[in-house]
């Protein structure tokens, strides 16, 4: 690094230009980073017409996991991170605890952005503790819950909107309609995965693993080992698939009707359509009612590195992309789900219908779950790979045969290790 | 003069050709082992301004957690699994490439295949394969009135799957290797061994077995080396996608596996270079190992002829 | 270290097929051959079906009419020739590369005396025992010093020369390379890197293909590393590939197309070099 900052300021005092991204043209050259589909290809040709002296080369990854592992690569490099960088809401946590890596958008960025552009929460969780901005939001996945209607009516439970709403309206209440369902629908599972249900009532808690000193209060919450228990009870009873999120063997189990209900985020309505495929079109429907009230699963925010060597372009740019008439554009070019107050009063979410789950408006019902959701839940430094790394592996041990108790404890133990 | 120069020949000259080999490691392969030894005496985050150091704390740190030491059966479980069938069928199938075949070519491109499939396609179909509901090899189990194997629960299943990705990869790429040095045997040593009498199997163990053996330390020890660092293949059959986990438990868990995962998911780069530099002497051990059994064995085999 | 005399004419040293093959030895090749490529059949199916095949209880066992629409997907998706171009050309680089100074190494440690030889052997075969993982992060640190992060150089360079590589060449230069063809040709006058070119390289020929072979699918399947130190709009095949697998809901048979794709020109590669080493071998065993 020395040896390039000297060259650098040689280069200064020689009168040559030091910003080694400035193109031959004396534009500015903006990198930007994402990963699987933000629906902003056509944007950056229109920001770079309104802004001449800009130009956006952009750096698409396709799968989150090797995205942020590149991503932490280069944090801990000390080099190599683009102007705007994508962080998916789950590794957030792990960005603001470096937070020092990367700029206080409210002070380096333009001065029309404001918090109210952002439904409350997501606005909070780009935040650090000290309250320097991080990241702006893009977009969100409020949660909403999918269900087999035939498989339903097949066990005897109501399948029509008014009649699921009873079922879902708590979590003790979900559990119930579970046990009911299983006995009568002769061994089908409830829900796919213990992890996925553990996961949704987990981040319905007023702060997660840890609290807001960062101190891992996994034993000392009561509020976790309760989700545990009701969970792992419930996977004890037959009411998970046991099938990992997103492996192959998940994939297979829509298709061959190996459980009843999902928790589904607004982008998990694609998931399912593919998945579970033309033969069982219609037969799925989504409920606004969600146990325990609402919930959000996924989305992504936009940052700026310290690393970047032009931030307040940089800054210009991803709140430019971040305005809700741009995000309704990357709505409609790719599902992303707006997180911008005006936007989601846009017309165009109110229009959206989806043929598969039976011509619902699903855009209106997930607006609705969007506001549903509370606020922020503090996340501690490692909180996501907790979740992650440490409670979906131990609760995948249950679902194998192991006993609760045993699988606390490696959750503990893996936990503090993460914690360490 | 000519000969002055001759002796300068002869004394430097074998220095220039190993060169860019040492050049090259200097760069790519000694800088980040330095790295790496300085770093493991550190509490050293993954991204970390003042790492304070703690000398052979995260060594002793080490020697306690009762997941390394899981994680190190598995290791040697999955290469025990691994290496022995490995070798014995390339030796094997070397021999059968080595009769006079039509389109030999063609053979040696089938059984090489698996060396070019990409990781990501051969993700995919292990999954397809082991899969404890939806899988191949358990249908195929229940067809044939055998009890379904949860592949990712058991322990032992595990690592069997694993050891079958891993010879399935590596088989073939051995067996070529092996081909090329028996075919450097020369032929005579074939034909005299015949008018002594000597059948097809007797040749092969006092004739080519012992001219085999330079080529068969290269295989042992690089195969030996490859297993106890194996990684892709355990990272890859993991049903959670990306988990760095082996599995809910650890049960098939490598410790390259267990170096990434203390690297880039916990952070901890000091504790992750410990572990690099223990693995890094236990695999010097067992290929020092390997290597003067192999020496005694080929010798074995020529003091019989 | 073998009792017979050693012959000096390098021709009748050469070796060759050994036994005729025979049915065994056909219905063995070809039960190891079906179940190496089995796999690849496999995913040209999915690749010429859609994904759904995945998730059905028996695969259908002949292929279906989309792989041409699959291929054109990953042609719209992605880089693809750019793609291609950078691969062929690290891929090409590192093989030529590696090729020679294995040979030169590997000739240097099995038949010249020098001082320090076999400590520094050894040190070439513990350099094998590191494990690679964690020196990405000092490795990224080098090139970013040096100004080649996101250029082809970043890939290239580090794998010039590999310690397997010359590890491999110095076994095989022990058995293939007489010490009384050096000498004599010493006597004649020869200077080393003179013995080297005509007594040593053609005797080694062979397994100097071979891995040349290995080195280009190696390094052609290569993707940790240039998926880290190169960007998505300069990619390798292999990152190129990567891209496809984007969105919650993964197309595998776009991915699976892209994969069969990609392991084309390896297998062309193949040939060429396959070829060449037979031919090899066949020019010793007609002259002997």
């Amino acid at each position: 690094m020395s040896f390039t900052a000297a060259a650098a300021l040689v280069l200064a005092a020689c009168g040559g230009d030091s910003g080694g991204e400035q193109s031959a043209d004396g534009k500015i050259e903006l990198t930007i980073s994402t990963f699987g589909e933000f629906g902003y290809d056509d944007l950056y040709a229109e920001y770079e017409r309104l802004h001449p002296n800009i130009k956006i080369t952009p750096h698409t990854t396709g799968q989150g996991g090797p995205y942020h592992e590149t991503l932490f690569t280069k944090l801990g490099a000390g080099s190599g991170l683009d102007d705007v960088t994508a962080v998916e809401e789950g590794h957030m946590s792990d960005v603001l605890a470096k937070s020092s890596r990367f700029n206080d958008l409210a002070e380096i960025g333009p001065a029309g952005v404001t918090p109210d552009r952002w439904l409350d929460w997501k606005y909070e969780a780009g935040r650090d503790k000290d309250g320097k901005l991080i990241g702006y939001g893009t977009d969100i996945g409020p949660l909403a819950m999918c269900y087999r209607k035939d498989l339903f009516e097949a066990a005897g439970l109501p399948s029509d909107p008014e009649g699921v709403k009873k079922l879902f309206e708590s979590w003790d209440s979900y559990f119930a309609a579970g046990d009911q369902f299983v006995k009568g629908s002769g061994g089908t599972a409830w829900f796919d995965s213990a992890s996925q249900i553990f996961n949704a009532m987990q981040n319905q808690l007023p702060t997660g693993y840890f609290d807001r000193q960062d101190n891992l209060v996994i034993e000392s919450n009561p509020g976790i080992k309760k989700n545990w228990d009701q969970v792992t009870a419930a996977v004890e009873r037959g009411q998970s698939a046991g099938l990992v999120a997103f492996s192959n063997e998940w994939n297979s189990g829509f298709k061959g009707s190996s459980f009843a209900t999902k928790t589904c985020p607004s982008w998990m309505l694609g998931v399912i359509e593919e998945q579970a495929g033309p033969e069982h079109s219609g037969q799925w429907a989504v409920s606004g009612v969600f146990p325990g009230g609402g919930g959000n699963w996924g989305g992504s925010y936009l940052t700026v590195p310290t690393q970047s060597e032009h931030p307040k372009e940089a800054a210009e740019l991803a709140a430019w992309l971040t305005e809700p008439e741009q995000q309704i554009k990357a709505f409609k070019a790719k599902g992303a789900f707006p997180s911008q107050v005006e936007a989601l009063e846009s017309p165009e979410m109110a229009e959206a219908t989806n043929e598969y789950f039976g011509g619902v408006r699903d855009g209106e019902l997930f607006v609705e779950q969007a506001h549903k959701v509370g606020s922020a839940q503090y996340k501690g430094p490692g909180d996501g790979k907790i979740q992650e790394n440490a409670a979906s592996p131990a609760l995948q041990a249950v679902e194998q045969g192991r006993s609760p108790e045993e699988s606390w404890q490696q959750l503990v133990n893996g936990a503090a290790q993460i914690a360490r | 003069m000519r000969d002055r120069l001759g002796r300068w020949d002869v004394k430097y000259s074998p220095y220039l050709y190993v060169a860019p080999f040492f050049v090259i490691f200097g760069v790519v392969g000694l800088f980040p082992l330095l790295y790496t030894a300085y770093v493991s005496l550190f509490d050293w985050e993954l991204i970390d301004d003042s790492p304070s150091f703690i000398g052979f704390g995260n060594y002793v740190l080490l020697m306690s957690d009762p997941q390394f030491w899981k994680v190190l059966t598995n290791t040697f479980s999955i290469f025990l699994l691994s290496a022995i069938p490995q070798v014995i069928m390339a030796v094997l199938l070397a021999a059968l490439l080595n009769t006079r075949l039509r389109f030999p070519t063609g053979w040696r491109i089938g059984i090489l295949m698996p060396y070019v499939a990409s990781l990501v396609a051969l993700g995919i179909i292990f999954a397809n394969l082991f899969g404890p509901n939806f899988g191949l090899v358990n249908g195929i189990f229940e067809l044939l009135g055998l009890d379904r194997v949860d592949w990712q629960a058991n322990r032992f299943a595990s690592h069997v799957a694993i050891a079958i990705m891993v010879n399935w990869r590596w088989t073939g790429y051995n067996a070529l290797i092996v081909l090329a040095a028996m075919q450097a045997i020369p032929r005579e040593l074939h034909e005299a061994a015949v008018v002594d009498g000597a059948g097809p199997v007797r040749r092969f163990f006092s004739v080519t077995l012992p001219l085999l053996r330079p080529t068969l330390i290269f295989v042992i020890v690089t195969a030996t080396i490859g297993g106890l660092q194996i990684f892709t293949e355990p990272k890859l059959f993991d049903a959670m996608p990306g988990s760095n986990n082996g599995g809910s438990t650890n049960q098939f868990q490598t410790v390259t596996l267990f170096m990434y995962q203390s690297a880039f998911e916990r952070e901890d780069l000091g504790y992750a270079s410990a572990i690099a530099w223990v693995l890094f002497v236990i695999i010097i051990l067992v290929a020092l190992i390997n290597f003067l059994l192999t020496r005694r064995i080929a010798s074995a085999g020529e003091g019989r002829r | 270290m073998t009792v017979f005399p050693l012959p000096l004419r390098r021709s009748r040293r050469d070796g060759g097929p050994v036994g005729r093959a025979n049915v065994w030895v056909y219905g063995l090749l070809i039960a190891f051959v079906l179940g190496s490529i089995f796999p690849f059949y496999w995913s040209f199916l999915v690749a010429s079906r859609d994904s759904s095949m995945l998730t059905e209880a028996v695969p259908p066992l002949l292929p279906g009419g989309n792989f041409f629409d699959n291929v054109a997907r990953v042609f719209d998706t992605v880089p693809f020739w750019r793609a291609l171009g950078n691969s062929f050309l690290v891929a090409g680089s590192v093989t030529v590369s590696t090729v020679l100074f294995s040979t030169l190494a590997g000739f240097a440690f099995a038949k010249l005396r020098f001082r320090g030889r076999n400590a520094l052997f050894v040190l070439v075969i513990a350099t094998l025992a590191v494990p690679t993982q964690l020196g990405i992060i000092p490795l990224y640190m080098a090139m970013a010093e040096l100004g080649w992060a996101n250029q082809l150089q970043a890939v290239i360079v580090p794998n010039l020369v590999t310690a397997i590589g010359v590890f491999w060449m110095r076994q095989y230069t022990v058995e293939a390379v007489p010490y009384e063809l050096i000498e004599a040709a010493r006597v004649d006058g020869c200077s080393m890197i003179r013995v080297f070119w005509h007594v040593c390289l053609p005797a080694v020929r062979p397994a100097a293909a071979f891995l040349g072979m290995f080195t280009f699918m190696m390094s052609w399947n290569d993707f940790m590393w240039p998926l880290i130190a190169l960007n998505a709009d300069n990619p390798t095949v292999q990152v190129a590939l990567e891209k496809l697998q984007s969105g919650h809901y993964i197309d595998y048979s776009l991915v699976l197309a892209g994969t069969t794709l990609a392991t084309i020109p390896i297998l062309i590669v193949f040939v060429i070099l396959g070829k060449q080493i037979v031919a090899g071998i066949m020019q010793g065993a007609v002259k002997g």
